[in-house]
């Protein structure tokens, strides 16, 4: 059986990698395939400690959720991009400013 | 003798005027037009003269007149001011007024020309009107007033020529002599006030007054008011005595009276006949009643001493003005050793002629001076005009000078039928009879006094000799002025018997002593013929000894190089030894306080200055790097951190993230693993 803390670091390093994509990458969609990743993470997380769960299925169901959730927010993510780019003419989060002042 | 009758408020109001009447000449004169004349002043002066007669005339052996009116009121006490009007000041008054008239017409020739006159004449003024105000005053705090006034007028009058440096350090050291002698008398009149609480000079020491009612009983003074130890009885008197010393040149103090020369001719016979040099046996007079044992017998050394030594000096000085200043000293010399001898009314006889002569000698020597000054400016020539050894054989063209001034010296030196063989042989015989009485050094005093007056005669007549008699050295000289040759006259007049006694050989038939009623001492007949017998034998012989020795004109009697020679010469190192004890001793120590003032006292300031300079330097470095180095450090930092936490206000969401996500981790890092 496969002890759970291979799992985490799997986790861990999905996290650590998306987390990298967020903060670095110059395209917002990209951006937004590092907060799946990251997301992503969390949902193996879940899924791994249901294990030790009680309750049977509790992580699994909650996964569930969370990929539903995780589907509507991309959905809303990809619709912001859009207006994004209409208004910015560009999808670089690093040219995008206007949040100073 | 009373020939003016005139009350007591009369006599009171006229005194007042005779004292006024100078002050006036003083104030009107100073502060009036400057080319104004000799006329006023002299009017004032003569009307003085006519008031101070007429209170003379109606004083004279009359009831003493003792008007008092209120000064002021201390407390509860009322101190009285007012005018004592007994023998004593009448006979000043009219003594003051009458030399200080003629002075003044004199002076209208011997000043004639001169630039300053109208201070002369209103320095006159001054210093008559405080010699008459010293003479009447009844209070002893009036008294000092007027004594520091005679002070203050003889200096300006000393001085008068200041811009001689010899003439003002002469006017600097009289005054400051003097100053000795004020500090006596001001402890003298503090030591009466403490002990009677009184300054009247009646309530203190008329017969029966307060100083004579006052009695010694186991070594302590006690008087109606208070007591103290008898020492401050002596003390008392010597410090008046002191007060006496410094005006009448005595001897410590002498050294002023000769240096005073420098004044103007007519100011020194003012100063030595009537006004100045009286003044100190005119206060021995006024409180005689004070002396006892002790003082009397220190007045007498010191009157002896004076009178020896002066006459010394003169034998060989060589400026005719010192000579007659010397003799000056040394007849004032014997008028206080008369007071120390208890020959009260002697001494003021003494006074009295001898403000005569004296003042006759020294116009007359005035007029020599004045004479031969002009034959040096007429013929421009360069000599010393008062040095008798360049004089000579002027009795042909100075008849009149020559004359009087025979007169004069013959009063001086006591031959018969003068005024002063009847003062000097009161003042000898009294001096005799007085040593009768006694043992020890007083049997000497009779003695050296009558040496003195041997002196006197032998210095006198080299004076006449050298300048009247032997061959004339200037051609060309011309008799004195009107002015002046009147008034030489009228002295001369005075310097005979008859203005005070009609017997010329009888002292005692003389109306100035029968106005002075004197200790009783007995009467020794023989003494009355043979004491002035023998002083004027040896006196003619002295005199042609003189005349021998000096005929030719270029003898000198003594070796210049003698040791006695140079002592006299030098006025017994007076001013040598002064110098020596207080003049450059005080000179060293102001040098040694100026050195210290420099070195120490500023070197400390400064050093202070040094540090204070210092300390600023610190804290002004301080200040402008530490302090606003913190400043403005703070507000760098503040902009420094402003700029720094600008940065992650840049409006980029990832870097945002980062933050949050660095602050999260080091949250995370912090509390898990430190």
């Amino acid at each position: 059986m496969i002890p759970i803390s291979h799992f985490m670091l799997i986790s861990a390093a999905l996290f650590c990698i998306g987390l990298y994509a967020v903060l670095t990458k110059r395209n917002a969609i990209q951006v937004l395939i590092g907060i799946e990743f990251m997301i992503n993470a969390a949902v193996l997380n879940f899924v791994a400690l249901g294990r030790l769960d009680k309750f049977a299925g509790g992580g699994q169901m909650f996964a569930l959720f969370a990929i539903v959730l995780a589907a509507a927010g991309v959905a809303v993510a990809l619709a912001i991009i859009l207006n994004v780019y209409k208004h910015f003419r560009t999808i670089n989060p690093a040219k995008i400013d206007t949040l100073k002042d | 003798m009373e020939l003016l009758e005139l009350s007591d408020n009369n006599l009171f109001l006229l005194s007042l005027a005779a004292v006024a009447f100078p002050l006036l000449s003083f104030l009107i004169v100073l502060f009036g037009k400057k080319n104004s004349g000799p006329a006023f002043p002299i009017l004032n002066l003569s009307v003085s003269f006519i008031i101070s007669l007429s209170v003379f005339l109606a004083v004279w052996n009359a009831t003493p007149v003792h008007p008092q009116v209120e000064w002021f009121t201390l407390g509860t006490k009322v101190y009285k001011a007012g005018i004592l009007l007994n023998n004593l000041s009448v006979l000043m008054m009219l003594l003051v007024s009458g030399i200080s008239l003629l002075v003044h017409i004199y002076s209208i020739s011997y000043m004639k020309g001169d630039g300053n006159i109208h201070k002369y004449w209103a320095y006159l003024g001054l210093f008559c009107f405080s010699m008459m105000g010293l003479v009447i005053t009844d209070s002893l705090l009036l008294l000092y007033m007027f004594w520091e006034l005679v002070g203050f007028s003889s200096y300006l009058l000393i001085g008068f020529w200041f811009t001689k440096e010899a003439a003002s350090q002469a006017a600097k050291k009289a005054f400051i002599m003097n100053r000795i002698g004020d500090l006596g008398f001001l402890t003298g009149i503090m030591i009466i006030y403490t002990q009677f609480g009184t300054f009247d000079l009646v309530a203190l020491f008329d017969s029966g007054g307060l100083v004579d009612s006052s009695s010694i009983i186991d070594s302590m003074w006690i008087s109606s008011h208070s007591q103290m130890p008898v020492v401050w009885l002596s003390t008392a008197g010597l410090a008046f005595f002191i007060g006496a010393i410094a005006k009448s040149a005595q001897f410590p103090l002498h050294t002023w009276l000769p240096d005073a020369m420098e004044g103007p001719t007519s100011v020194s016979s003012l100063i030595h006949a009537a006004t100045m040099v009286a003044a100190g046996v005119f206060l021995l007079g006024r409180v005689y009643p004070l002396f006892d044992s002790i003082s009397l017998n220190v007045i007498t050394i010191i009157g002896v001493l004076t009178a020896f030594m002066a006459a010394t000096i003169a034998m060989t000085q060589n400026d005719i003005k010192r000579i007659l200043a010397y003799s000056t000293i040394s007849q004032l010399g014997f008028m206080v050793a008369a007071m120390g001898i208890g020959a009260y009314g002697e001494s003021l006889f003494h006074l009295t002629t001898h403000a005569f002569f004296k003042c006759l000698l020294f116009l007359a020597a005035g007029a020599v001076i004045h004479q031969l000054h002009h034959y040096k400016e007429h013929h421009q020539l360069e000599f010393d005009h008062q040095d008798i050894r360049l004089m000579g054989g002027l009795r042909k063209q100075m008849p009149l000078a020559f004359l009087t001034m025979s007169v004069s010296a013959a009063a001086l030196a006591g031959l018969p039928l003068t005024s002063g063989f009847l003062s000097k042989d009161a003042l000898l015989i009294s001096s005799f009879e007085w040593a009768q009485g006694y043992h020890g050094f007083k049997k000497l005093v009779p003695y050296i006094l009558t040496l003195t007056s041997w002196l006197t005669v032998f210095y006198i007549a080299r004076l006449i000799i050298k300048v009247f008699l032997g061959k004339s050295r200037f051609e060309g000289i011309s008799e004195v002025p009107s002015a002046m040759s009147t008034v030489l006259i009228v002295l001369a007049c005075c310097s005979f018997f008859l203005l005070f006694s009609i017997n010329p050989f009888s002292f005692e038939s003389s109306w100035v002593l029968r106005g002075f009623s004197s200790a009783g001492v007995k009467r020794f007949e023989n003494m009355h013929l043979t004491v002035p017998a023998i002083v004027n034998i040896i006196s003619i012989v002295i005199i042609l000894v003189a005349f021998k020795l000096y005929r030719k004109g270029e003898a000198k009697a003594f070796s210049d190089r003698g040791f006695l020679y140079r002592f006299s010469n030098n006025a017994w190192y007076f001013d040598n030894a002064y110098n020596l004890l207080f003049v450059s001793s005080l000179e060293r120590l102001s040098h040694l306080s100026s050195r210290f003032d420099i070195l120490i006292i500023d070197g400390l300031v400064n050093l202070i200055a040094r540090l204070m300079n210092m300390l600023s330097g610190i804290s002004d470095w301080f200040d402008r790097n530490i302090v606003d180095g913190l400043v403005n450090g703070i507000a760098a930092f503040a902009g420094k951190a402003g700029k720094f936490s600008r940065l992650f206000q840049n409006g980029k969401l990832q870097h945002y993230l980062i933050t949050m996500v660095s602050l999260v981790i080091t949250f995370f890092i912090i509390t898990y693993f430190i």
